[in-house]
């Protein structure tokens, strides 16, 4: 498991408040149960907290969207490290 | 044994940097999963209480609010003001924020939000779900976005005066239509002025600039808000945070949050110090310990000359502004008290001839220099000033005193302390501990009350069970002799220690040496660690073999370990040594100086017999050793000793 996938992980675990979650790439907002609105927010924070990114607005916006889904999320945050580094 | 390693985790958690907190968390969080399914209540109730401080962040304060939600149900929290809190934002995290910052200090509260943005309706619509709810305390959560009016470029200074007055009306007739129709106290926002200055530098100059329509709006509800009213000040938080940081509009966009997230702690604990002052949670009074957090270094070892206090010497300054502070604190009606471990007489003598003291004796409203337990001392400060142990704050640079108040004193606030002096103030200001609704006269004048009521009580009394406490410490001890590593250390403190020092001898590190290599001699150094860290070498012994005796020269320790059991283990160490090479008795004596009465029944205390004394100023003392000799019990593991 990649480096990133799994500290992507501890976040949901945290976020969500399920130290058994697993993450695949296919899963999106409605697989993981207290996934809204509110909880969305602590995500975008923790992980731009855990990496040391920074979303911009739309991507904020569009998580939850159609065809949005972990697999994408984890390649923005491969994304936006590749940028920094 | 799951008390003791929540305790531990959650002073971990208090302790470590930032970049490490995350994990620490996870650790601390788990143990709170296991409490709860253990029904555990209280005691994860107290955790969470702990655990959650203004630097907390966003997504441990999320986490924590969940695990409160969780175990709310069952314990009971008395007084529980009604409060609605009105937006022209999402308040949901705001409102988590205040209730756990308000559960914090022990207190609870009873929360209504509207929909963002229709707080206006709310407030006008006599059938509405705000007046069902019955609040007693409305708070308009306001940002400079919910301003009625706006400064247009064109206007000038008696138009923007006759805005200020428009904008001033129109929040005076939603204050006086809400508190005439529920009797609530009212908490107004300031408005916070935005990240960004369109007219540069001359936004706060120009007569229609925004920054300076916004302050002068503000400037109106502090000179003309009635009493009813308090206000809370959201453009201080702003610019305290610094402005383009809170105002991190990426939030507010996707989801009209108010401020950037990492900042709703703050928000939450600054709403919930308003509440604490209406409920009389607010603090009262502030504890200093005194070395190394009102001055720099030791005064018992290195006297009125030593310590770092005054100008001239980095330190010595930032110890003065920490004072200055206190000093501020105490002249706004807060209390000041002393609890440090020192003697008296000595830790007095700083107040009365060190020149650059800003505190003097009569700026503390009691004062306890002793070396009785601070949980036991702290109870007795509450009591000789008459106010709750949940009106003290207690300020003390060592992470051993604050853990053991923690968990022996729970009532007590006690704030994080950085390492560096000078970060001292904000590290308290940022609790909001002396929040107050108003700041009346009798403010000015209590401290004085209070410190004429402390001298009427005399009597010391009260002692904590401490065991579990040094417990939890997992202290580690290696004791040996002394060797080329140890020999400098050695005899620094030889010449340094004056409070625990039975016989204080001085000598060079050319005569520790030679003594150290002569058999009729036993030499002994003691380094301990506890979990806060290590604490290096802290105890010397100096033994000489006569006849059938073991003779002590020369016994010392550093005070930082004081009442920790360390003498209980040296002297375990020594009765074993003796007895293994045959000898009937161990011999130790006691001279007096201005500064070791600490040590005073030293030997009495380990179950020595006194066999001669002259005038109180030197005692001589003795213990048989025989065949059933046991060691006496200590919570130090003692490993062994390598060079």
């Amino acid at each position: 498991m990649s480096d990133v996938r799994m500290q992507a992980q501890e976040v949901f675990r945290q976020v969500f408040d399920d130290p058994e979650i697993v993450l695949c790439d296919e899963m999106t907002a409605d697989d993981i149960p207290g996934w809204d609105s509110l909880t969305h927010i602590n995500l975008m924070v923790a992980t731009e907290k855990r990496f040391k990114i920074k979303f911009a607005t739309a991507e904020i916006s569009k998580m939850k969207e159609e065809g949005q889904n972990v697999g994408t999320f984890l390649a923005l945050i491969g994304k936006k490290l590749a940028r920094t580094s | 044994m799951q008390t003791l390693d929540s305790y531990a985790t959650l002073e971990s958690y208090l302790a470590v940097s930032p970049e490490e907190k995350s994990g620490v968390f996870s650790k601390l969080l788990a143990q709170l999963r296991t409490l709860l399914s253990q029904r555990c209540w209280a005691q994860a109730a107290l955790m969470v209480q702990q655990a959650f401080t203004p630097t907390s962040d966003f997504t441990a304060f999320q986490s924590l609010y969940r695990i409160y939600s969780k175990l709310k149900p069952h314990i009971g929290l008395p007084q529980r003001p009604r409060l609605a809190i009105l937006g022209g934002c999402t308040t949901t995290q705001i409102a988590q924020a205040i209730e756990l910052a308000l559960f914090s200090q022990g207190g609870g509260v009873e929360v209504f939000e509207t929909e963002y943005g229709v707080y206006r309706q709310e407030i006008l619509d006599p059938g509405s779900e705000l007046y069902r709810f019955q609040p007693t305390i409305v708070l308009l959560a306001t940002t400079w976005r919910d301003l009625i009016h706006r400064p247009s470029v064109e206007l000038g200074r008696e138009e923007i005066t006759a805005l200020v007055d428009a904008e001033l009306a129109g929040w005076s007739a939603l204050w006086r239509t809400v508190h005439d129709r529920s009797g609530c106290l009212v908490v107004q926002n300031t408005f916070d002025r935005p990240a960004w200055r369109q007219m540069d530098n001359h936004e706060m100059r120009h007569p229609a600039s925004l920054w300076r329509f916004v302050s002068r709006v503000n400037d109106a509800l502090a000179d003309r808000a009635p009493p009813y009213v308090v206000l809370h000040d959201v453009d201080s938080l702003a610019a305290l945070a610094g402005r383009r940081a809170w105002g991190d509009e990426r939030f507010f966009f996707h989801a009209k949050m108010p401020c950037a997230p990492e900042f709703i702690v703050d928000y939450g604990f600054s709403v919930a110090s308003l509440l604490a002052a209406q409920l009389g949670l607010s603090k009262k009074c502030l504890v200093l310990d005194l070395d190394n957090t009102c001055w720099g270094g030791v005064i018992g070892d290195d006297g009125l000359g030593g310590i770092r206090l005054g100008q001239g010497d980095g330190e010595g300054e930032a110890f003065v502004a920490f004072q200055q502070y206190a000093k501020a604190l105490k002249q706004r009606g807060i209390l000041l008290a002393v609890c440090s471990k020192n003697e008296e007489h000595i830790a007095k003598e700083v107040f009365e001839k060190h020149t650059e003291m800003v505190l003097r004796l009569d700026d503390i409203s009691c004062f306890m220099a002793n070396w009785t337990d601070k949980a036991a001392n702290l109870r007795e400060i509450a009591r000789r000033l008459n106010i709750g142990l949940n009106s003290l704050v207690m300020v003390d640079d060592n992470p051993a005193e604050r853990a053991l108040v923690r968990q022996l004193a729970p009532e007590v606030a006690v704030p994080e302390l950085p390492d560096d002096p000078a970060g001292y103030i904000q590290a308290i200001e940022a609790h909001h501990y002396f929040q107050t609704l108003s700041l009346a006269q009798e403010d000015l004048q209590r401290a004085e009350y209070y410190r004429a009521n402390a001298q009427r009580e005399q009597a010391l009394s009260g002692s904590a069970d401490v065991g579990e406490y040094l417990q939890s410490l997992a202290m580690v001890a290696r004791i040996g002799p002394v060797t080329a590593m140890s020999l400098e250390r050695t005899a620094q403190l030889i010449n340094k220690s004056n409070q625990f020092n039975l016989t204080t001898k001085r000598r060079s590190a050319a005569e520790v040496s030679a003594i150290a290599a002569d058999p009729q001699w036993l030499t002994r150094t003691v380094s301990l660690s506890d979990r806060f860290g290590d604490n290096g070498l802290i105890s010397v012994l100096l033994a000489k073999v006569e006849g059938d005796a073991l003779v002590i020269d020369t016994w010392l320790m550093s005070c930082r370990v004081l009442k920790r059991g360390v003498e209980i283990l040296l002297n375990n160490n020594l009765c074993r040594w003796a007895i293994d090479r045959g000898l009937q008795r161990i011999c130790g004596e006691y001279v007096a100086t201005p500064k070791n009465d600490l040590v005073r029944e030293h030997y009495a205390g380990l179950g020595y017999v006194q066999i001669y004394g002259d005038v109180a100023d030197r005692t001589q003392w003795e213990m048989s050793l025989s065949a059933n000799w046991r060691p006496q019990p200590v919570f130090i593991e003692e490993q062994p000793f390598h060079e």
